[in-house]
């Protein structure tokens, strides 16, 4: 089959083409611009200085690069975003995982509406959402008069749970949530039963035959619900901004700052290639993770 | 059904015949939130015969970056004066025909021929507003705070009372002018030391403030959740009106510290490729009348730089000292300028310290 047939071919290009053209217009050219735009410098008064200077050089340098790399504070709030998304992709994991479980194994007609449930909050707009939190976090709520009155009991003093990073991960994983369900949810929906009876036949206890078949099955809907929760929330900048307190700044923070209040866009830039380039090798990092496992036998694979 | 069709089919020509009307003569304006009065808009309408398409944004930095990137369409937009001198710097505007505008005469010469647009070439004053302390006046009483001086934003002897009950902007600017001006410097000070002296200072009194916020303290203060907070003198003005609206037992007072503060002018300016300089020129002859401009004074609290419009200003709002400083006040306030890339760059490293800081 080393020549295809022309028709076979131009069907190829028809079903890949959009989606190639997709990625070229709407990624890999705004990433040549933005790695374009970190070498340059800042305008006086915003924007990008000219890229050809009054003495006719052309104006190139690494000093957004530099600067990230000796000022050590921009790496310190990249670890903690960091540190961020993976705590809510864990708590996101532990929260789907029975979630998508109890979906899989419901009857066929409550399925449709159970997962309809699950996206239902998509219905309302983002930011009210988060704005809904506020309301719900706030001291007078039910909620924080409730936790600080347990506290009182334990003598501990009050806390506030609006403009906290506990308000910031409540929230980055409630937005998230739905992210892990669903790949989650389309992976243990395919598992063969028939497996699961075989085990019990051979004498698997409940955990055996959840830890030796249903889990390691699982792991490329795991791998996928990880890289759609964890790429967005390393990147999320509204929720800190509105939820966090005043140590709650992260990466996405630092570099709207960098494209409104500092007006730097060559250092935005470099802050979002580090974004990038983290998220790439995360995304690879799963991959990679996942075909390794494939032993396994993943219904993926099939 | 008959009558549905009948109904849609009216609807449907109405939109049509409407439609091209409309888009013969539309202004556009680029504005704050809710920084016009909606009677003054349908008697622009009513006068130039034309509509007014109003877009917004949340601050300077929304303007400028949006236009830096090549936003177009826009007739008129309302920047703050650094932001209009950016603006004139990076050969955004268009320059004003001042034989088109009898009315600037009404305009306070205070606020006019300033070092950011020197003989007015581009720019008109539209209104003003002061960065300030805005109070709980139940709970300051209550533990008896001052609310006269930067001192109960930044000094921990005072702070320790209110802890996680105080917000102030997440702004660095003005939180730096803030800061600046407490410590007895110019708000628009440029030494690298006392820019040092400042971070120090907010680092010190950041454990006691509950967030930095410039999106939700009026409803915070609103609610009662918040009791102190560093804001803009129209977002202060806004959540006493909504307090009382709400029915609450306290009021959300202004305090002017008397160390002096950022004083912000907004003006009108033309936009390079405004599609429509002819009706600009009108709009802002129209906004300079002083009915016209006291009826936004009115509405959110603004400051006025027209003469002619203190007489039709509400009382209640002509004497607050925020909204219309005293003349021995005036001298304390200041305009902030723009920053260099390098200070910028120097401001952008401390700010991002005193974030992560703990």
């Amino acid at each position: 089959m080393s020549v295809a047939p022309i028709g076979h071919r131009i069907g190829r290009w028809l079903v890949s083409g959009p989606p190639l053209l997709y990625l070229v217009v709407f990624f890999a050219a705004p990433t040549l611009i933005m790695v374009l735009a970190s070498f340059r410098t800042p305008g006086e008064f915003g924007g990008l200085a000219p890229l050809i200077d009054e003495s006719g050089k052309l104006d190139l340098n690494v000093e957004a690069y530099t600067r990230f790399l000796t000022e050590p504070i921009y790496f310190e709030i990249f670890l903690k975003s960091v540190w961020y998304a993976l705590v809510t992709t864990l708590i996101c994991l532990l929260l789907a995982y029975p979630l998508a479980v109890l979906i899989a194994k419901s009857p066929k007609k409550y399925r449709d509406l159970l997962l309809l449930l699950v996206i239902l909050p998509f219905w309302s707009n983002f930011l009210i959402r988060i704005y809904a939190w506020m309301i719900i976090l706030g001291p007078n709520a039910a909620l924080a008069r409730a936790v600080n009155s347990v506290l009182g009991w334990w003598g501990a003093e009050p806390v506030p749970l609006l403009f906290s990073s506990f308000a910031v991960l409540v929230c980055l994983v409630y937005v998230h949530l739905p992210f892990m369900v669903l790949p989650l949810y389309a992976n243990l929906e395919k598992h063969d039963q028939a497996l699961l009876d075989a085990a019990q036949d051979l004498g698997a206890n409940a955990w055996h035959r959840f830890w030796r078949i249903t889990f390691p099955l699982s792991l490329p809907g795991v791998y996928a619900g990880a890289a759609l929760v964890f790429i967005p929330a390393l990147g999320i900048f509204a929720i800190p901004d509105i939820l966090g307190g005043p140590n709650d700044s992260l990466i996405g923070n630092l570099i709207k700052q960098q494209f409104l209040e500092t007006r730097d866009w060559p250092f935005g830039s470099v802050l979002s290639i580090v974004l990038t380039l983290a998220a790439l090798a995360l995304a690879g990092f799963a991959a990679w993770v996942g075909r390794r496992n494939g032993g396994f036998g993943g219904p993926e694979r099939a | 059904m008959k009558k549905t069709t009948a109904a849609f089919a009216a609807v449907l020509a109405l939109a049509l015949t409407a439609a091209p009307a409309s888009a013969a003569d539309q202004l556009h304006l680029y504005n704050w939130n809710n920084y016009i009065a909606p009677e003054t808009i349908k008697r622009f309408e009513q006068q130039c015969k034309c509509e007014v398409v109003q877009t917004y944004y949340s601050d300077n930095e929304e303007l400028l970056a949006k236009l830096a990137a090549g936003a177009k369409g826009y007739d008129i937009l309302v920047p703050t004066s650094n932001a209009v001198q950016a603006l004139i710097r990076g050969g955004q505007l268009k320059p004003i025909d001042k034989a088109q505008l009898p009315n600037l005469k009404n305009i306070d010469p205070t606020y006019l021929n300033t070092p950011f647009d020197p003989g007015n070439q581009y720019s008109v004053p539209y209104a003003m507003s002061t960065t300030i302390i805005g109070y709980n006046d139940e709970k300051m009483k209550e533990l008896g705070l001052p609310t006269d001086t930067w001192a109960v934003i930044f000094d921990p002897k005072y702070l320790e009372k209110v802890k996680g009950r105080v917000t102030v902007l997440d702004s660095s600017s003005e939180l730096f002018a803030a800061a600046l001006k407490y410590l007895g410097y110019s708000a628009n000070d440029t030494d690298p030391k006392h820019w040092d002296e400042a971070t120090a200072l907010i680092k010190k009194a950041k454990p006691y403030w509950a967030a930095f916020n410039a999106s939700s303290y009026i409803k915070e203060l609103t609610v009662g959740n918040i009791w102190l907070v560093h804001g803009y003198s129209n977002d202060i003005f806004q959540a006493n009106l909504d307090a009382q609206a709400a029915g609450r037992k306290f009021h959300i007072l202004q305090g002017m510290p008397k160390e002096g503060a950022v004083l912000a002018l907004d003006n009108m300016v033309i936009h390079k490729s405004a599609p429509r300089p002819d009706l600009s020129l009108k709009f802002m002859n129209f906004m300079l009348e002083g009915k016209n401009s006291a009826e936004l004074t009115n509405l959110i609290g603004s400051g006025n730089p027209n003469k002619d419009a203190l007489q039709y200003i509400k009382p209640e709002i002509k004497t607050l000292p925020a909204v219309f400083p005293p003349k021995e006040l005036q001298g304390k306030l200041e305009q902030l300028k723009d920053l260099t890339v390098a200070q910028r760059r120097l401001r952008n490293k401390q700010w991002t310290e005193i974030k992560a800081s703990r």
